[in-house]
């Protein structure tokens, strides 16, 4: 109980940081649009081909952006050594972890209603309506996904130097499976599923998530602490 | 593993080390050091700069793995029951520990709903009145002046009512009234039976609190007695 009470806790004081420098917020939303932009111009104007590829561009913006957004996290937790203070508490580094991932999460989700539209807008793509819940759950699916890791990979970087050179370097070899299911899910949510092929997507999807939560709020506490 | 409320014995040391020794790199922070602090005792740690001071603090709080050396902590090693330490120690350095983005209010509250006992939210305001932060328990801390924060730190250890308190220059960053009601603050905690080891170099404020005196020299204690005679002392292995 103390732990869901510490992870509550600690979810709303990140939520409340977040909001109170949402100008970050901003900064990864501008950084993931003009990627999206610098795409459509180097595959030029082939309406097909920006079809096919979109799901994957999307994708691609997702986790360049979230590289600049999962570094951020955990600096606010060096700045004075909060941190360290929360752990004398004591506060239990697995709620640290978990309610870190979750505000991630939270915070890669809400990139989606502004960059899908983006998106659709510049390469042309519609949607059914009936597809937009799963192509929702897609999203949410691989930005948990890369919230998980990329916390880990954050709160073990975030007191070295070339925090934003390593946790790319980290993440992304990692990232491999998820990627290729979350664009292979959205490109069959663009471009039509006549094989069926979606459920196992997905299914590889939701597998990458528990098994990337399972190992993070296991290998946590052993990262966080320092001085062994 | 114990619970972290679990009671230690009444006539165990709070703190007792024996031929610790911490090393970073080639260099030994810390080497043979061998204290024991009693129940209610307060501990001084004098030192010049680098002598070893904060290093022994950290590891006494269990945020530094010594090298050699054994270290128990209300009977426990702290570096593996953390808990059953932590909870019952508050450490108070020149890190405040705060987050700049919220308030003194804010701060109070989320140490307080973190902490294993929570206090009712009522008793919070109060307390940052007595600190004389009440007129700005609603700023964001990122406005306040290093002796403010200093106070909103150690108010930290007022909300957790810790049987250790582990002070590294509580003195430092504060005017003459802040010091003076810290020193009234500890003279009082001491009163209902806390235990305090301080680091400090303002020498003349700590040693009116008492207690005895641990003077560091190059991470070894070259000297141990009465507060009131390391004035002397330390002038004399200054000179």
């Amino acid at each position: 109980m103390i732990v869901l009470r510490q992870l509550a806790t600690l979810i709303a004081k990140d939520l409340r940081l977040e909001w109170r420098r949402r100008a970050r917020l901003l900064v990864v939303l501008v950084f993931a649009c003009t990627t999206l932009l610098l795409f459509s111009f180097a595959l030029g104007r082939e309406t097909e081909l920006l079809v096919k590829a979109s799901g994957g561009l999307l994708v691609l913006a997702l986790l360049l952006s979230s590289t600049l957004g999962l570094a951020e996290s955990f600096r606010v937790e060096h700045e004075d050594r909060a941190l360290e203070g929360l752990f004398l508490l004591p506060v239990d580094p697995v709620a640290v972890f978990y309610a870190k991932t979750i505000t991630n999460t939270l915070f890669l989700i809400v990139l989606g209603p502004i960059l899908v539209p983006v998106a659709l807008a510049l390469y042309s793509v519609h949607i059914e309506p009936g597809k937009l819940g799963d192509f929702a759950l897609i999203w949410a699916l691989t930005a948990s996904g890369l919230a998980a890791p990329g916390t880990l990979y954050s709160g073990m970087t975030s007191r070295m130097r070339g925090q934003d050179v390593l946790l790319p370097l980290l993440l992304f070899p990692l990232a491999g499976p998820l990627l290729i299911a979350s664009v292979r899910s959205l490109t069959l949510l663009i471009t039509g599923d006549a094989m069926d092929e979606l459920g196992a997507w997905r299914g590889l999807l939701i597998a990458f998530d528990v098994i990337y939560w399972s190992i993070g709020g296991v290998l946590y506490p052993f990262v966080c602490e320092e001085g062994t | 593993m114990s619970s972290p409320s679990e009671p230690s014995p009444p006539d165990q040391p709070i703190i007792a080390i024996r031929d610790l020794g911490r090393r970073f790199g080639r260099s030994w922070a810390l080497a043979h050091v061998d204290l024991e602090v009693a129940r209610g005792e307060l501990v001084l740690l004098a030192g010049a700069n680098g002598s070893g001071k904060t290093t022994l603090l950290r590891t006494i709080a269990g945020l530094i793995h010594r090298t050699r050396g054994e270290l128990r902590v209300f009977g426990r090693d702290p570096n593996r029951a953390r808990a059953h330490c932590r909870s019952r120690l508050c450490l108070v350095t020149h890190h405040g520990y705060l987050y700049e983005n919220l308030t003194a209010l804010e701060m109070l509250e989320l140490w307080n709903r973190l902490s294993p006992a929570p206090r009712p939210r009522s008793e919070l305001m109060p307390l940052l009145e007595r600190m004389g932060l009440a007129e700005r328990a609603r700023n964001e801390v990122r406005g306040f002046s290093a002796g403010m924060r200093k106070r909103l730190t150690l108010l930290r250890a007022e909300l957790e009512r810790p049987e250790l308190l582990l002070l590294d220059e509580p003195f430092s960053a504060l005017d003459p009234d802040g010091q003076r009601f810290l020193e009234q603050w500890i003279r009082a905690s001491r009163a209902e039976g806390r235990t305090f080891v301080i680091a400090s170099h303002a020498l003349m404020r700590a040693t009116n609190l008492g207690g005895s005196s641990v003077l560091l020299e190059r991470g070894q204690i070259a000297w141990r007695g009465p507060s009131s005679q390391l004035l002397a002392r330390f002038s004399g292995t200054a000179s």
